[in-house]
């Protein structure tokens, strides 16, 4: 349990810092200096997030939804991608169905997300983790998870940093909302953001993360044939099939190249 | 339809979102809590999350504006050697300029 307690008797654990390992390796301090960590972390995310939810909230906007009905939206969906296509197929009234299918769709790829986290995770009680994965959108789960993995690496026991994690997401989430409701209101003088480039922060932080993960080429190859497949799919066939696709074609990929062996 | 108010088709529609999404983000979590894996599914679990990352940007290694293609470029070449604010801004600034003289 992340009780206070034992943050604490965690922090005189791990106070050491592996100076041998060359770059600083970041301490698991407490719990308040974690999600200051994890508010730090999230700038350079914050700083791509805040003008493309300016221009999700206009176009919204231009399809006939109210401020307040974008920061609904924004604020219970917390999904960037599925918002963008969600504002694609809006009419007045809008096709719930379609619409929500679409949603599933695009976010499906959540569900191997949560699972990616129950090594860190499985531990703690439902009652901690279901609302935290509230909070679990690309980046905040890349983030989280990639942190998770570099502390593993040094071999400190549980690696996930909830806290930091939580400090990521719920800038994220403050920013996304209301930069979204603000493009609403404001929406005529927004233009075009694209022009000046911000859609290119969403796969900066992406790549910038997948080389993080890199252990080697063999290990990447699943998300070699995960490209392959997501491009191909995303030339040949319109809409946003090409994230399933992708997904599942690296998985297929990974389950071929992975050695046998017996349970853990 | 008619008689339904438009206000709360877009408040069943984002609601019917919501539950959807945030499905997403738990059934996963919650079906392989108790289970433990082959060795083959850890593997592929630990590939996973690369593979959605890249899956989610793939779009992009297809663009079809030229200024678009060489700005990605350069960030996944950036992406390999810097770290994530000087990448970010990077790769905003290079978007942002090539698109300003490429078209």
């Amino acid at each position: 349990m992340d009780s206070k307690a034992n943050s604490e008797t965690d922090s005189k654990l791990m106070s050491e810092t592996d100076s041998e390992a060359g770059s600083p390796v970041p301490v698991k301090a407490n719990t308040k200096a974690e999600f200051w960590r994890g508010i730090k972390a999230s700038v350079p995310i914050v700083l791509g997030a805040l003008p493309c939810g300016l221009v999700l909230g206009a176009q919204a906007a231009q399809k006939g939804m109210l401020p307040w009905q974008v920061v609904c939206m924004t604020g219970l969906n917390f999904a960037g991608g599925s918002e963008f296509a969600a504002i694609e197929l809006w009419s007045s009234p809008p096709h719930a169905l379609l619409v929500v299918a679409i949603t599933l769709l695009i976010n499906s790829r959540h569900l191997f997300m949560g699972a990616a986290l129950v090594p860190y995770l499985g531990h703690l009680p439902k009652r901690r983790i279901l609302p935290a994965l509230f909070l679990m959108c690309d980046e905040s789960w890349a983030m989280g998870y990639a942190d998770a993995r570099k502390h593993s690496d040094h071999g400190m026991r549980r690696a996930f940093s909830m806290p930091y994690y939580l400090g990521l997401s719920a800038s994220m989430y403050v920013v996304w909302s209301s930069s979204a409701g603000l493009g609403a209101v404001i929406g005529a003088y927004v233009g075009d953001i694209n022009a000046y480039g911000f859609d290119m922060a969403l796969p900066a932080l992406f790549l910038v993360l997948i080389a993080g993960m890199w252990k080697g080429v063999r290990a990447a190859l699943p998300w070699l044939v995960s490209l392959l497949a997501g491009s191909l799919s995303c030339v040949l066939v319109p809409g946003a099939w090409y994230v399933m696709v992708g997904t599942l074609a690296g998985l297929i990929a990974a389950w071929f190249l992975a050695p046998k062996g017996g349970r853990s | 339809m008619n008689w339904i108010n438009e206000n709360y088709m877009v408040i069943l529609t984002i609601a019917g979102m919501a539950l959807v999404t945030y499905l997403t983000r738990i059934v996963g979590f919650i079906v392989l809590r108790n289970r433990s894996l082959s060795l083959r599914a850890q593997t592929m679990m630990e590939a996973a999350p690369g593979c959605v990352l890249i899956s989610v940007i793939a779009p992009y290694f297809v663009a079809e504006r030229p200024a678009d293609l060489l700005a990605f470029l350069i960030t996944a070449l950036v992406a390999t050697r810097l770290p994530m604010l000087p990448t970010v801004m990077l790769a905003v600034i290079s978007a942002g300029l090539l698109r300003r003289f490429l078209g």
